[in-house]
């Protein structure tokens, strides 16, 4: 069958690399050489010193020209590592890059067997045999091309999503903003003063905002969340329900103020945790923006009256939108939560002065006093307990927040500036206070700041004597003498976690979550802003950890990469996928079950159900293919035709003469059929009693080393077993075994 | 028995003029060189200071007072604290609060 293949290639050029030494120190490649050179199809075979070397990369070009070679087979490393690099060889040559294949010499032979050089080689071998039967039968293939919207929905308005949208659109990309709150700017605007800008996170997102709104390709909506995600790279489907602000658009500004003043309902605030209450009818902060307050329906309850007056600011009537977005890639800047201590934890909830950082920032923007005041008292010492919710080892939290120390550092800077008299002592695991952060611990310290350092095993115990609060601690420098401080306020340095509702959103979009619960990237270091899923790109502390610097870095990353794959209006995907053969499949439903990307649906086809496979959405995973019973299914590349070749290929006997290494085997059984005498001679004389392996010599007139050989094979095969020693424990006495 | 933090006692020794006392990162050099073969000082007694534990710094009045101020410790000491000049200061404060003088 396979000789009657038509479009096989017989003009096959096979490169072995020897890596230097890292592949031809173990696996013998001019073995291989020999071994392939003569295998149908192939018309060249050379080893290199580097096949990836740009010399060597010319030095096959040349030679596919010259001989105009078919297919290319490399042996080298892992594909990982270079299958793009001979690929664009071949390319450059003149062949479809898909008439190339990779052999793993380094990493699945030389790497791993370097105890069995001449079993790597033999591997080797059996691996470029197998390697050259599935290029022979391979054929060219093309990219698959898809139309893109060259628009983008950035889910999340805080610094992340903002910068990225600015970005975006300066590129000429149009962008959704999808904001779940009311107002954009996230956690940032409840932050106060940022180290290094010396804005503060509202400062920072006004000025994005008036950015934002100069552009008009950027389409900002508050209050909005996504409901669902159809649709593929190039082509999502985004549902977006917008909630009602419930205030008339032209509104009257006085006017609303006056209804602002009047309302009485009120309700804790969440913005400021909790620290002070807010009206129904409200506003993040002053400045919050978009500049329109919301109406908070479930705790609003005005009289008729109070409706009849003001009908033309406010109409509680308004209706729940939905929005239908399409756009060609998602990116998601949804951002962290802040990790709220469990009641009890240092004594949170217990004690009313134990308080979270950032409800210490809250208390130091709202505080309009001369002095730090804390329910009404003044506040003179406080003490930050650090690592809370963060760097768990036992705990589910296991990473380190990265902005917590310089927070509180920066916190404790900003309060010695404002108020005087005031002494913050630290209660630390590890400053990490990374990078130009430093400079604020030195700053810090120079303030005399003191500095406590704790391990996790015995972590500062907090309790009530009287009216005062005790924080007692085993100081490190004091070798573990116990101490106690009793301050006003402890301030328990809390860390990222993430958002609540990522499961959620993560269901929806189908991004994968990590083992920290946060989104997770592709690879940590190579890929960092995209996801498994095509066309849904992560930026921003969704992700893990980031203070705002590192978040909009990644936002801009995320840009880039968006604009780089959908600004063309068409992508270009990998053409290894699975295709259905229409007139075997009989609709049993069971790919749709495994397939990992839900790119199998159902559809109609001559009068019976089958199923397609969306070529946008199919990863050429291969779950699909064992479990179709009609065997209708194949991936392009993988079929099995070429599967079977590659394994005929593999089993083909692989003879090689041994030069210089002996592979050593087990001789004793053999000898012991052709030297029955020797034994036989032993048996004898170790009959009457046990004896020396100089006694035995004695009476036998053999050789002290062929009897020496021979009583280890006879112990190894259970003929004789050694005994006692002699007096001067320098030789064993041996017995017949019983 | 664990020792409190007085911060008074410790706004005190700063006013007197200690500086440089938090810089100690207890390596022990001072105490290996010091011709009195003084084993407190001063990396214990500093930290006292800085906790501002008045007992515990009068408790070592016979160390302070034995010190010569030779300075051969602050020569050694790789964190450049000015040892002798603390060691004064503290003179100071033990005559002050608790001799009255």
């Amino acid at each position: 069958m396979i000789q009657n293949f038509k479009r096989m290639k017989n003009k096959i050029g096979v490169y072995i690399c020897q890596c230097g030494g890292n592949i031809s120190d173990y696996v013998d490649v001019e073995k291989v050489r020999e071994a392939v050179k003569n295998e149908p199809g192939v018309a060249l075979a050379k080893h290199m010193m580097f096949t990836c070397a740009d010399s060597s990369q010319k030095e096959m070009i040349d030679d596919i020209k010259e001989n105009k070679l078919d297919a290319l087979v490399v042996a080298s490393c892992s594909p990982k590592l270079h299958l793009y690099t001979f690929r664009n060889v071949a390319e450059r040559a003149g062949i479809n890059q898909y008439n190339y294949i990779q052999v793993n010499l380094r990493e699945q032979c030389s790497w791993a067997h370097t105890d069995k050089p001449k079993d790597a080689t033999i591997k080797g071998i059996g691996l470029v045999r197998a390697g050259i039967a599935k290029v022979r039968l391979s054929k060219a293939l093309e990219k698959i091309t898809i139309s893109s919207y060259n628009v983008v929905t950035i889910i999340g308005a805080g610094v992340s999503g903002m910068r990225a949208a600015i970005e975006l659109a300066d590129m000429g990309t149009d962008v959704y903003l999808i904001e779940k709150d009311h107002f954009v700017g996230g956690r940032p605007t409840q932050m106060e003063e940022l180290f290094q800008s010396k804005q503060t996170g509202k400062e920072i997102t006004e000025r994005l905002f008036t950015e934002i709104k100069k552009r008009e390709k950027i389409k900002l909506f508050t209050g909005a969340e996504l409901e669902s995600l159809t649709g593929n790279i190039g082509n999502f489907h985004a549902k977006v329900k917008i909630k009602p602000r419930y205030i008339i658009p032209d509104y009257d500004k006085k006017k609303l103020k006056e209804v602002i003043e009047k309302c009485t309902d009120e309700v804790p605030d969440e913005f400021n945790f909790g620290l002070i209450k807010r009206k129904a009818i409200y506003k993040n902060y002053d400045k919050a923006l978009p500049d329109i307050p919301v109406i908070d329906k479930d705790s609003f309850n005005p009289d008729d009256k109070f409706l009849e007056t003001y009908k033309d600011c406010i109409d509680l009537n308004q209706k729940e939108k939905i929005l239908n977005l399409k756009s060609g890639a998602i990116l998601l800047t949804t951002g962290f939560d802040l990790y709220e201590p469990n009641k009890g934890e240092y004594g949170y909830g217990n004690f009313e002065n134990v308080i979270t950082l950032h409800q210490l920032k809250r208390i130091i923007e709202l505080n309009d006093n001369e002095k730090l005041m804390y329910n009404n008292k003044d506040v003179k010492r406080i003490v930050f307990i650090y690592c809370v919710g963060s760097r768990q080892t036992k705990g589910e939290n296991k990473y380190c927040s990265r902005f917590c120390c310089t927070a509180a550092i920066h916190s404790s800077i900003i309060i010695k500036k404002r108020y005087k008299d005031i002494r913050c002592c630290h209660i630390y695991r590890d400053m990490r206070t990374y990078g130009k952060q430093e400079i604020l611990y030195n700053e810090a310290r120079d303030q005399k700041d003191m500095f406590f350092k704790f391990n996790e095993e015995e972590p500062p115990i907090i309790e009530k004597e009287g009216d005062n609060t005790i924080v007692k601690i085993k100081d490190v420098l004091l070798e573990g003498q116990e101490i106690e401080l009793i301050p006003d306020l402890v301030v328990l340095v809390t860390g990222m976690i993430p958002r609540k509702d990522t499961p959620a959103l993560a269901n929806i979009v189908k991004a994968p979550i990590g083992l920290d619960k946060f989104f997770n990237e592709v690879h940590p270091k190579l890929r960092p802003v995209e996801t498994v899923i095509d066309g849904v790109f992560i930026a921003g502390s969704c992700q893990g950890p980031k203070n705002i610097t590192e978040s909009i870095n990644s936002s801009l990353a995320a840009s880039a990469k968006i604009h780089s794959i959908i600004s063309s209006g068409e992508i270009k995907l990998e053409p290894i996928i699975a295709t259905i053969n229409k007139d075997t499949c009989e609709w049993c439903g069971k790919c749709i079950e495994v397939c990992d990307y839900d790119a199998i649906t159902k559809t109609e086809y001559n009068g019976k159900s089958i199923a397609t496979v969306n070529i946008a959405l199919c990863k050429g995973g291969g779950m699909c293919l064992p479990v179709c019973p009609v065997d209708a299914i194949e991936i392009t590349g993988y079929s099995n035709l070429e599967i079977e070749s590659m394994i005929d290929a593999i089993n083909k006997e692989i003879k090689i003469e041994s030069t210089e290494e002996v592979t050593p085997v087990d001789e004793s059984e053999h000898k012991m059929k052709e030297m029955p005498e020797i034994w036989n001679k032993i048996i004898e004389s170790l009959k009457q009693e046990q004896k020396s392996i100089s006694q035995i010599a004695e009476g036998t007139n053999l050789s002290l080393p062929v009897i020496t050989y021979h009583i280890m094979t006879m112990v190894k095969y259970g003929y004789v077993n050694p005994t006692e020693m002699n007096d001067m424990d320098e030789f064993y006495f041996y017995e017949l075994k019983k | 028995m664990s020792l409190r933090i007085n911060f008074e006692v410790i706004d005190k020794i700063e006013a007197l003029g200690s500086k440089g006392m938090e810089k100690c990162y207890n390596c022990g050099n001072c105490i290996g060189i010091c011709p009195m073969e003084l084993d407190i000082l001063p990396r214990k007694i500093f930290r006292y200071a800085l906790l501002g534990v008045h007992d515990k710094i009068v408790e070592e009045k016979e160390m302070i007072f034995s010190c010569l101020l030779c300075k051969r410790c602050e020569e050694s000491c790789p964190s450049d604290v000015p040892i002798a000049e603390n060691i004064r200061i503290l003179r100071y404060y033990i005559n002050h609060e608790e001799f009255k003088i």
